[in-house]
């Protein structure tokens, strides 16, 4: 079986071996064994992992702290463990999607690797073209901008989307028929 | 006017420019040379205040601007209405409702008595009297640029960032903006690959390297001749060219686009 | 909203993919049959435009602001079935490619806001269309917001009850549901409003757009 198959088959068994373990002593020891599998990119993959779950971990920790404390339970065990398992999974992912091609993996349906891969390459030219929409209208801005010039923003942004999104249907939909993909 | 000292900048762990120093002065027209990827456009935007660098000092008439300084409404005000940025793509900049309301946009922030005056002249100078009641998207891609660039001239800018302006535009319109260019009283800093045109935007050279390094600041008759440098920025290549039974290589571009 | 990984227990996300494996091959067969050739390009281009509505800021006073989902305008413009596909594969590309949101919590997000939510939308959308064609789109806007977070809400909050330990310390998510639905469901019940204008205005702009592209 090809390399990238295999990594995928077994990112997802560790996926759900992590959430059937709930001691935290062995989360813990899976967290070392992916740091150092994950090697030189260790600190900068655990870095991203906590940026990314940080926000959401904090509130739901904290709320955890007060119920615990209006029922007077401890709640550090719990914490310690939701949040080992959530860095764990998420560690997991990074790893994996630095290491995988995620095509490749899927080319046992070429019909799915290709449509994802198209999806894709035209989602990160949205995403680029999302970051310019929102550069321009700061450029354009003495100040900061009002909520009316950003709801005009973001209305101008989403209409140039839906434009761009039905032209690529179309054209791509006219290359497939030139190299003749639909006679088959 | 600027100048730009030890500026390095990372995209989410990819170098986007290394140890990059230059200044600019008042007046000057500028051409900023690099193949695609080489972070021309990552320049034009720290220049305009959009992107803090991770390293290094920039200085805008002799005052530092990163993202924190530019918190100071004073400042910011007087920044964003010297420096005026043309992104590459116009439908980014354009969100308001009519051709009139987005040349006024600028205008109207600064609270100006002249507001419609200079719309006017601006829209006329484009050659948009006619459009100014209708909807901007529906504009086509050259009218949209050039509607763009009379929305950031009617502000008054004393810098003015051009983000590839030609790489989408007709040959008459682009024999148009180079004629618009060269009259402007301001400074320009104008981005682009095609080397045919550049000597046209600008008497100074600016070229990256695909490394993200300046590789020359100079005169532009220079860079244009110095073979090993273009081929080192990546803006020439070769291939075999037939002439009947003969065949030969020899470097050139190819400026379609 | 979504769901981040690690606060699903295996109780739940496991039989959630086993449901949605089944709803996904329902959902490309029948788009096979409705949208012949062209259907791949199709699919894609409105999984990115799903991708990038996701991304885009419903502005609030304040200079803050909240994403939109973009599920009702896509169920409304290109039907149930086709939103539920582009918005599963948008989570998949998210979770696998971009490294936000979750892998085991995919298919739970897929059936809340792609299926549940987009066939609300359409129900809420074609119930009211004959009375008010504004007022409908509105309120499916407002429908594809409410009734994903409401599930959303409802399999966070029984966590507690189905995953947790001999002492009855919970094992993922911690709260129940008396914490989840009010937390969830009353700023989701705001932000639906947000979401009704996008469907509107975004309706509105497709409409003419589709008549430009021929598609």
């Amino acid at each position: 079986m090809k390399r990238d198959r295999l990594l995928l088959i077994l990112y997802l068994t560790a996926v759900v071996a992590a959430t059937l373990v709930h001691e935290p002593s062995s989360l813990a020891a899976a967290l070392v064994v992916l740091l150092l599998l994950a090697g030189h990119d260790a600190t900068r993959l655990l870095r991203r992992s906590l940026r990314v779950i940080l926000v959401f971990n904090l509130a739901v920790s904290l709320g955890y702290v007060l119920l615990a404390w209006l029922r007077g339970i401890s709640p550090w065990e719990t914490l310690l463990l939701i949040n080992l398992r959530v860095l764990l999974l998420t560690l997991l992912t990074f790893l994996f999607i630095s290491r995988v091609n995620l095509f490749r993996a899927l080319d046992f349906s070429p019909t799915l690797s290709w449509l994802l891969a198209l999806a894709y390459s035209q989602a990160l030219g949205f995403q680029r073209a999302h970051a310019e929409f929102r550069l321009a209208l700061a450029s354009r801005c003495l100040e900061r901008p009002r909520l009316i010039d950003r709801y005009r923003a973001s209305a101008a942004a989403a209409a140039w989307f839906m434009d761009r999104a039905l032209a690529t249907a179309r054209e791509s939909a006219l290359a497939l028929r030139a190299r003749g993909f639909f006679d088959a | 006017m600027l100048e730009l000292t030890g500026i390095t900048h990372r995209y989410d762990g990819c170098l986007a420019l290394v140890d990059i120093n230059l200044r600019v002065n008042s007046g000057e027209k500028v051409v900023l040379l690099g193949a695609n990827g080489s972070g021309k456009s990552t320049l034009l935007k720290i220049i305009a205040g959009l992107i803090t660098p991770n390293g290094g000092l920039y200085r805008y008439k002799d005052e530092a601007i990163d993202a924190r300084r530019l918190k100071d409404r004073a400042l910011s005000r007087r920044f964003r209405r010297e420096v005026a940025l043309l992104f590459q793509n116009p439908d980014a900049m354009l969100f308001n409702p009519t051709v009139y309301d987005e040349i006024a946009f600028g205008p109207r922030q600064l609270a100006l008595a002249d507001v419609d005056a200079r719309v006017r002249h601006w829209a006329g100078v484009m050659g948009l009297t006619d459009k100014l009641q209708q909807l901007p998207f529906s504009l086509s891609g050259g009218e949209k640029q050039k509607l763009a660039l009379a929305a950031l001239l009617a502000v008054g800018p004393e810098l003015l960032l051009l983000d590839e302006p030609v790489s989408a535009l007709d040959p008459r319109t682009t024999g148009w903006l180079i004629d618009f260019l060269a009259e402007l009283p301001i400074t320009v800093i104008t981005t682009t690959h095609n080397l045919s045109l550049a000597p046209e935007l600008g008497s100074r050279a600016l070229v990256l390297s695909e490394e993200h390094r300046l590789l020359h600041d100079g005169p532009i008759e220079p860079f244009l001749a110095d073979a090993d440098k273009l081929r080192a920025a990546n803006l020439v290549h070769s291939h075999r060219h037939r002439h009947g039974a003969l065949e030969h290589r020899h470097d050139h571009v190819h400026d379609w686009d | 909203m979504h769901l981040p990984d690690g606060f699903l227990s295996p109780q739940t996300y496991l039989p959630a993919y086993g449901l949605a494996a089944g709803l996904w091959w329902l959902a490309a067969r029948r788009l096979r049959r409705t949208l012949d050739a062209e259907r791949l390009p199709w699919l894609a281009a409105v999984t990115a435009l799903a991708f990038v509505l996701m991304m885009l800021a419903l502005p609030l006073p304040g200079g803050s602001s909240v994403h939109a989902t973009g599920v009702a305008l896509l169920a409304v413009n290109f039907g149930v079935w086709t939103a539920f596909l582009a918005i599963s594969l948008v989570l998949a590309l998210q979770a696998l490619l971009f490294g936000v949101g979750g892998v085991t919590a995919l298919a739970v997000n897929a059936l809340a806001l792609g299926l549940l939510g987009s066939a609300a939308a359409w129900l809420a959308w074609r119930a009211v269309q004959p009375v008010h064609e504004v007022l409908a789109l509105i309120l499916a806007g407002w429908v594809s917001m409410v009734v994903p977070a409401a599930i959303i809400a409802l399999v966070l909050g029984i966590q507690p009850a189905i995953a947790h330990d001999a002492a009855g310390r919970p094992l993922f998510f911690p709260f129940g549901l008396a914490v989840t639905l009010p937390a969830v469901l009353i700023p989701h019940a705001l932000l639906g409003l947000g979401e009704g204008l996008l469907t509107w205005l975004g309706t509105l702009t497709l409409k003419r757009l589709r008549l430009r592209h021929a598609v």
